[in-house]
């Protein structure tokens, strides 16, 4: 009779033992699988505040990546001076006290081309845009619009720069609030070309044709200039919402103009700082399949928040408070407590078998294959236990995952509670709703699971036939 | 002359001072049917784990056919030179009377099992569940399914009632003698002790004349 038949046998035959490993493998199976999941699972959220207009998708920079990021590269540069992937330090004093200036540059905020590009690529999507950030400039031989009765005392004294690839993409001219009065849009080939609003070609008399020159807002050192060519003039239903408070944001004063003039005004020439990519989508009948298609596009998504027309947007467990960091402690504690428990139970198997292991020492069968047969036994059981357990974890996944959201959702909510009155924000926060949860049990997962129990039972058999392995059988036979 | 003790010390690692065995020479032979006899603590079970090789002595070696068991290793003999029957039986609670045979090394456990008269019926039933009588048998089937040419029985009749007892006795009397094994029986019992061909008597842990 072979090993693998008597431990055949034992399984079947002996089943209390066989049952209480069982359950307990097929619970940590669960538990592990849960805290995988849901530390890569998609939260489902809506941002009314935020959407893609038509049949097209948005693409901005996730706020909570770009936290940790920053979070990363300090901890890299840690207690000295420098730079590091966009992200600069320097010590600075003050009334002979030490602190330090942190600033980032269009290479860290930018939205990456080559996954604008991949996002570009995919089928279904028939063209796209991209829009830069709304940067300030200094009108050199044009008067900017101003409210009269408002000190510009803190203001830049700028006017402010829109660039786009593709301008009819552009989100106040796809929504139908901005339109062209006289001339046209700026075509995707052409160079410093600019369209401006009817009331700054207005003040300043204005007409297509006419060329317009900017300076470097921030830097006043900066003495250089560069002229743009009205190509249009535009009107707004509604005033564009300015990007920040003051004049130069204030929506007569924003200028349309080709995707590379802002960052050539700015001095930043090949540096640009894309804020906004828009994908059209083809067919609008397949715009939910075009949108699943995209997001398996091959690019880093904790860093993007891909917006759909809806304002929905995914938003993985990672960018989502700290839901990953407790899903990966989760992860952990299970392991540990598994190690504990699973080595426990093979105690508790090793001394209820101390006779069938002394017989068969005595009859002169090895430690080795003793320890084998223990092994194959415990490997049966939870191999059975774990194949169960994946049908039954994604229903337990998504409970799961759906509970650490809400305990995710409770802590921001008594956080906010307490921060009342007494932590202001500089902007607007943006209104985002969790709609839903998906926590996905991928291959890997499974394999990750399968592989990692695999390793705790033979990590916990053989701590525990190692009592065994010391005596011999004359001992063990004696304690019978 | 198949199984030798020579020269045999043995000190109990826990109590130093106590020699359980000491220097003990004896020579076995096959087709014999040996009892080890004494009183308790005189050393006989010791005597018996030694030439089974559960364990080795402190001085002295055991020697199968002429050569040290140590050479081999002890596993080596008990799988291949030796078989055991034991006082508790120690059968395989989960494997069935012809499960157990099987453990021993035979593909045929019907012949061993009808040799040593357990009932058809029991054949396939769990082991835990034959009487007493039954489940000793089993195990001499067991030992008797093993090719080794010596058997070691350590108080085989201990837990049995008298005329079962006699009916396993007989059973290894004629393992000894129809089959050509050694048999080296350890017991209390006289009428086991007088049933041998050869007694061997141990006390304080010599052999007396």
């Amino acid at each position: 009779m072979n090993g693998f038949s008597l431990a055949w046998r034992s399984v079947i035959r002996k089943p209390i033992k066989s049952v209480l490993l069982f359950v307990t493998v097929f619970t940590i199976s669960l538990l592990l699988l849960s805290g995988m999941s849901s530390g890569k699972a998609t939260i489902q959220m809506q941002d009314h505040t935020r959407q893609a207009v038509g049949a097209g998708l948005l693409l901005e920079e996730n706020e909570a990546d770009r936290h940790r990021r920053i979070d990363k590269l300090s901890e890299q540069l840690a207690h000295n001076e420098g730079s590091l992937g966009g992200y600069h330090q320097e010590k600075v004093i003050i009334n002979g006290v030490e602190s330090w200036r942190t600033w980032t540059d269009n290479f860290f905020e930018t939205l990456l081309v080559e996954d604008i590009e991949k996002i570009a690529d995919t089928e279904g999507i028939a063209d796209y845009n991209i829009t830069t950030v709304t940067t300030a400039a200094r009108p050199v031989d044009f008067v900017r619009i101003e409210d009269v009765d408002v000190d510009q005392y803190n203001d830049i004294g700028g006017v402010s720069l829109v660039g786009n690839k593709d301008m009819s993409m552009d989100s106040n001219f796809l929504s139908g609030n901005a339109f062209i009065t006289d001339g046209r849009m700026i075509r995707e080939d052409e160079k410093d070309v600019c369209v401006i609003s009817a009331e700054l070609a207005d003040k300043n008399q204005l007409d297509i044709g006419c060329s317009i020159r900017f300076g470097n807002c921030r830097n006043k050192e900066d003495s250089m200039t560069y002229e743009a060519q009205v190509v249009g003039i535009y009107q707004v239903n509604q005033p564009i919402v300015p990007y920040m408070f003051g004049d130069t944001y204030r929506s007569e004063n924003i200028i349309f103009t080709d995707l590379d003039f802002p960052e050539k005004v700015d001095g930043k020439a090949g540096d640009p700082l894309y804020e906004k990519a828009y994908f059209k989508i083809a067919d609008v009948n397949e715009y939910e399949t075009v949108k699943i298609r995209v997001m398996g596009a091959d690019i880093a998504w904790e860093r993007y928040d891909l917006i759909d027309n809806n304002g929905n947007m995914n938003t993985l467990s990672a960018n989502f408070n700290e839901m990953e960091k407790y899903s990966n402690i989760l992860v952990g504690v299970i392991s540990g407590a598994s190690l504990i428990i699973l080595f426990l139970i093979f105690q508790f198997w090793m001394k209820s078998r101390n006779r069938e292991i002394g017989i068969m020492l005595s009859m002169g069968t090895s430690k080795i294959r003793i320890l084998a047969q223990v092994m194959t036994e415990a490997l049966m059981i939870a191999a059975l236990a774990v194949l169960i357990s994946f049908l039954a974890a994604p229903g337990v996944s998504g409970l799961t995952a759906d509970y650490l959201v809400e305990q995710q959702i409770q802590n921001v909510k008594e956080q906010e509670l307490m921060n009342e009155g007494k932590v202001a924000f500089s902007y607007e926060k943006s209104e985002q709703n969790v709609v839903g949860v998906r926590a996905e049990i991928t291959s890997g997962m499974l394999m990750q699971d399968a592989s990692g129990i695999a390793l705790l039972i033979i990590i916990s058999v053989c701590v525990s036939y190692f009592a065994i392995l010391k005596k011999n059988p004359k001992d063990i036979l004696q304690e019978l | 002359m198949i199984l030798e003790a020579r020269n045999v010390e043995y000190v109990y690692k826990s109590q130093k001072e106590r020699k359980v065995l000491d220097n003990i020479s004896f020579q076995f032979e096959e087709k014999k049917f040996y009892t080890i006899i004494g009183a308790s603590g005189a050393g006989k079970t010791t005597f018996l784990s030694l030439l089974a090789g559960l364990d080795s002595p402190t001085e002295g070696t055991v020697l199968y056919e002429g050569e040290d068991i140590l050479t081999k290793g002890l596993n080596y003999h008990r799988k291949n030179h030796v078989s055991l029957v034991f006082q508790e039986y120690n059968l395989i609670d989960y494997l069935t009377t012809e499960e157990n045979v099987r453990l021993g090394g035979t593909d045929k456990p019907e012949e061993l099992l009808s040799k040593v008269n357990i009932a058809q019926e029991a054949w396939k039933r769990n082991v835990m569940k034959l009487s007493g009588g039954q489940q000793q048998r089993a195990a001499i089937a067991r030992a008797l399914a093993s090719n080794a040419k010596v058997l070691l029985a350590d108080e085989p009749t201990g837990k049995l009632d008298e005329p079962t007892a006699v009916e396993s006795i007989a059973v290894l009397k004629r393992t000894a003698h129809e089959l050509g094994k050694c048999v080296i029986v350890v017991t209390h019992s006289k009428y086991l002790a007088n049933e041998a061909d050869e007694i061997v008597q141990i006390a304080d842990g010599i052999i007396v004349p």
